[in-house]
């Protein structure tokens, strides 16, 4: 569904992504881990274009992204749901809207079919009673879980979520994370920056080790997580489960 | 390197421009006037600066403010004599000789001396009018001062770019100068004791004199040259036929002894002025000002709410000719006073089109205010979380409807509050316009400051008139802000 060839980003004259590969087959569940700093949020916004690759290649369904105009890319960003760490409801609109706008806008759905479906949608992240609120009345994980629920209401073909419960305080954590765990048991196809070890382990399909612009290990959670080869990773995985 | 850029960006255009003008200016000012021009049109348009009576003033007739004096009946003398009809441009005394060669008045009547010094840009034709030159002090001084040479050392007001200002330089050695533009501005600084006297043509000094009994004129005793006395008609550079035309006439009112008949005229019209000074007699000069004020200030600001916002969404464009434009416009605007704004919008342009003093004063003063708008619109868009337009772009949304549905909506919230400051400030602000002879409020307030011979009442008046309108409208908007922030 998903592949990219050595992909090289650049801010300047500080490499970023230094020649990434890798795929994301139909229904993988693909959990990106590393230091801060490493390069995974670029990877993740280099997939759906909110970031311009330095040169490289990235094929969706086929189609070469790189070669796309503005036009055919918004096309494209529609079959690309993604879930952000501050969440970014638009505070504008109450929840119904914030999951109706681009439906309607960009899908050209009726209302009538764009409201039903968010109504769907928000029982099923457990939260049909905030159709008419403002995020402003909301908690964090509410937040995060009308955000996925927002990125759903486009149909998406694969998910994308940088770091969803990092900006949680952790007691909302795991209502977040159960939604990811349901999708995944659904069969979505999901790509996930995330720091939350166990949950790796039990969702991933495969796991991808980021540090220094580079993908340096990857394997199945038990390959990366019990017998981990690079030194980077070891290194990593210490510190982490030191904490 | 970028401001380099900049900096050859914004210069050679202001290069071109300047020398550009400075070639038209001289061909404008090359190419004279003659009578049958002026009989062509029909008509005679009279440059003056109504604040100095008896010469001209104005008068409140039938609810109309009108241009009287003896200058105007000796304009209409002229124009009777031409077989034209006679227009009377209304302009700050220092704007005078600047509209006589931008072609905005064909002559120029206003007390006005034939120095040697307007010579060089100007054709004056012979003195028509011959006054001595009076002090006015206060009535609590006399018995400090009896001439000119009580001044030295003291401070003495004079009407800026006058001849009365050159002569105090020259003849009162060690006077401490003030120039003021207007002579109800001087008598006000008289009273208030920051000046000690008022240099003034005789017969102005007179006018004031016998209306206000706190003060009180003086023989100057100045010595006046030949060439630095009486006042003459001015006319463009080269227009040898508009002066011989007004030498005839002149001739003929010297002739007729017309002139006293004309004070006497203008005396009687004085009377009208000061039969009722109450303010509330004066209310409808009041409301004529707040008038236009409003009328500049509401249709800049929507003029301004529109360009700005096309200049602001210029300063965020990926096209970097379109940002760069953008940015020097604003920064332009925004390093220039407005006053010059207004100035260079009435007389330069003016240079190509005729455009009369309102549509220059709206002109000038919505442009300037674009490039505030356009900043105020700028910043309340940047101040909206990056994370919104990527969250936005993310679902597929174009940047089009991104700006519409999500970033606009939110940065409105921001932009509104500014936006209603702007207006204030612009009420304010656009009091400048004025100068052109635009009748807002503070040009009503010199008005009635020169009709009553009263000085503090008009301006606290329209203070309070100011005062007024700013705050209501600040009431009103912080209402609107509220019931907005609410929905
Ligand atoms: N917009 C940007 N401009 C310049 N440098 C950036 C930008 N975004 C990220 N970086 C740099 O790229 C590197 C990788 O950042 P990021 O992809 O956010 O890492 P991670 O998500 O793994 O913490 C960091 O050194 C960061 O400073
Ligand atoms: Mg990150």
């Amino acid at each position: 569904m998903l592949k990219i060839n050595q992909l090289v980003k650049k801010y300047g004259d500080n490499l970023v992504l230094n020649g990434v590969s890798g795929e994301v087959k139909d229904g993988q569940v693909i959990v990106v881990i590393g230091p801060s700093g490493g390069g995974k949020s670029t990877l993740l916004r280099c997939l759906n274009r909110l970031e311009d690759p330095t040169s490289g290649q990235i094929l969706f369904e086929g189609t070469d992204l790189m070669t796309l105009s503005e036009k055919q890319l918004d096309q494209i960003r529609t079959k690309m749901g993604m879930v952000f760490q501050n969440f970014n409801l638009f505070p504008n609109l109450t929840v119904l809207e914030n999951l109706t706008l681009a439906p309607q806008k960009v899908k050209k759905e009726s209302l009538d079919q764009t409201i039903a479906k968010a109504k769907v949608l928000l029982a099923r992240v457990g939260l049909a009673n905030k159709a008419d609120a403002y995020s402003e009345q909301l908690s964090g994980g509410q937040k995060q879980r009308i955000a996925i629920a927002r990125a759903l209401a486009m149909s998406p073909d694969v998910l994308l979520f940088d770091e969803p419960t990092s900006a949680l305080d952790p007691e909302m954590v795991g209502e977040v994370l159960k939604v990811m765990q349901d999708l995944a048991q659904e069969g979505m196809t999901m790509v996930i920056v995330t720091h939350e070890m166990g949950f790796a382990r039990k969702v991933a399909d495969e796991v991808w080790f980021m540090a220094d612009s580079q993908i340096v290990e990857k394997g199945t959670p038990e390959a990366i997580f019990d017998h981990p080869q690079e030194p980077r990773t070891k290194q990593f995985l210490a510190q982490v489960l030191a904490q | 390197m970028k401001i380099k850029k900049l900096l050859i960006l914004v210069g050679i255009p202001c290069m071109l421009l300047t020398m550009y003008f400075i070639n038209h200016q001289q061909s404008v000012l090359a190419a004279g006037q003659t009578v049958s021009q002026v009989q062509a049109k029909k008509t005679l348009i009279l440059g003056t600066s109504p604040d100095y009576a008896p010469y001209e003033f104005l008068v409140n007739k039938k609810g109309k403010n009108q241009v009287v004096g003896m200058d105007i009946q000796v304009a209409q003398k002229l124009a009777h004599d031409l077989g034209v009809k006679l227009v009377v441009k209304s302009m700050d005394f220092d704007a005078l000789l600047v509209g006589l060669e931008t072609g905005k008045v064909d002559m120029v009547i206003s007390a006005m001396s034939p120095t040697d010094e307007r010579r060089k840009s100007v054709d004056f034709s012979d003195v028509y009018y011959l006054g001595g030159q009076s002090i006015l002090i206060n009535q609590t001084d006399t018995r400090d001062y009896h001439s000119k040479n009580s001044f030295i050392g003291k401070k003495i007001g004079v009407q800026t770019g006058s001849l009365q200002q050159a002569l105090t330089k020259k003849q009162i050695k060690g006077a401490q100068i003030t120039g003021l533009a207007k002579v109800p501005d001087l008598v006000l600084a008289l009273k208030s004791h920051k000046i000690d006297g008022i240099v003034a043509e005789e017969p102005v000094a007179t006018a004031y004199a016998s209306n206000d009994p706190e003060l009180v004129q003086i023989d100057g005793k100045f010595d006046l040259g030949t060439d630095m006395q009486g006042s003459a008609i001015a006319f463009p550079k080269d227009s040898p036929t508009l002066v011989a035309a007004a030498n005839k006439s002149i001739d003929q009112i010297k002739k007729q002894k017309l002139i006293p008949q004309y004070l006497k005229n203008a005396g009687q019209l004085m009377k009208i002025n000061t039969h009722n000074t109450s303010m509330w007699h004066y209310w409808a000069y009041f409301a004529k000002g707040i008038g236009y004020t409003l009328f500049i200030t509401i249709v800049s600001i929507a003029i301004g709410i529109l360009i700005g916002g096309l200049l602001a969404f210029g300063r965020l464009a990926k096209n970097k000719v379109v940002r760069g434009l953008a940015l020097v416009y604003i920064e332009f605007v925004r390093g220039t006073p407005l006053m010059i704004q207004i100035m260079f919008v009435y007389f330069g342009i003016g240079l190509w089109v005729n455009i009369p003093a309102l549509v220059a004063g709206v002109i000038a003063v919505s442009l300037n205010s674009a490039a505030y708008v356009a900043e105020i619109i700028r910043s309340g868009l940047n101040a909206i979380d990056a994370g919104q337009t990527e969250a936005s772009r993310s679902l597929g949304l174009s940047q089009r409807d991104t700006m519409r549905y999500i970033v606009l909506p939110q940065a409105l919230k921001n932009i509104w509050p500014a936006l209603g400051n702007e207006f204030i400030s612009l009420i304010k602000e656009s009091s400048i316009v004025s100068i052109i002879g635009v009748t807002d409020l503070i040009y009503q307030l010199k008005v009635v400051q020169s009709a009553t011979y009263k000085g503090v009442a008009p301006i606290f008046v329209a203070m309070v008139i100011y005062f007024i309108m700013t705050f209501s409208l600040s009431k009103l908007l912080n209402y609107v802000e509220r019931k907005m922030q609410h929905a």
